[in-house]
């Protein structure tokens, strides 16, 4: 049987807000992981405990990683702000 | 008056995929997302009938806090398959330290005269204060993908 049927669709995102503050890496971690993995709810039980164990495990990593990304950067503000001769704010980045 | 936003894919783009107008590999910088005003704020009609960015107007967001028109470039990344379903992804995109109020996004293709590729409707106003706004694109599956043919 030949069958021409099809469809073009567009999924939906997902928008997330912050106030008075941006993500941490634990709530980016968490946006990277649904990019890296997605576990189907039609999928064998066994493969999902995989997954979902592949899933934590991975989370882990990232929020360590992110972890060293935002004390790294907040290094080179210090250094930053030194040069610019306003130590004062480097206060702020510990706070 | 108020907008009328729906997800959508506009008509206009279908068509023009199969006259070969769109190219979404990983690396092109030709594709960018505005923002919509608060519902109350605007007045358009936005869906599949919507075929340009032009048609924003003044319905898109002023350029304020955080928001500059015309939007962001997005990044691309290269369409694949999953199983039999050719599927689209882009990289989540945050406006930094934002603070506005928005119903909705347009992906449109800035190498083919800002037509339209997308129609996002965020289900009612959301509002950032003084932080990050972030769209988050699904994952790139044949049942979640932004953009997918089956």
């Amino acid at each position: 049987m030949i069958s021409t049927a099809g469809s073009m669709e567009v999924g939906m995102v997902k928008v997330g807000t912050m106030s008075g503050r941006g993500f941490t890496p634990e709530e980016i971690a968490e946006q990277a992981l649904d990019q890296i993995i997605s576990i189907g709810n039609n999928s064998h039980p066994v493969i999902q405990a995989q997954a979902e164990a592949f899933r934590t495990e991975i989370r882990g990593v990232l929020v360590s990683y992110l972890r060293q990304a935002v004390a790294s950067h907040n290094t080179t503000l210090t250094n930053r702000f030194l040069d610019a001769g306003h130590p004062e704010l480097v206060k702020l980045l510990e706070a | 008056m108020a907008i009328t936003i729906a997800t959508a894919m506009p008509t206009s783009f279908k068509v023009e995929l199969f006259k070969g107008l769109h190219n979404f590999t990983a690396g092109s910088t030709r594709f960018r997302m505005a923002l919509f005003t608060a519902v109350a704020s605007g007045s358009g009609t936005y869906g599949a009938a919507t075929t340009n960015y032009s048609q924003m107007g003044s319905d898109e967001l002023p350029s304020a806090t955080g928001y500059s028109r015309p939007g962001e470039l997005l990044t691309s990344i290269t369409p694949t398959a999953d199983g039999t379903t050719g599927i689209l992804d882009f990289a989540n995109e945050t406006w930094g330290s934002s603070s506005f109020t928005t119903c909705g996004g347009l992906i449109y293709d800035t190498g083919d005269s800002n037509s339209a590729c997308a129609v996002l409707s965020f289900g009612g106003d959301q509002t950032v204060s003084s932080g990050d706004f972030q769209i988050q694109f699904p994952a790139a599956a044949a049942a979640t993908a932004i953009i997918r043919i089956a």
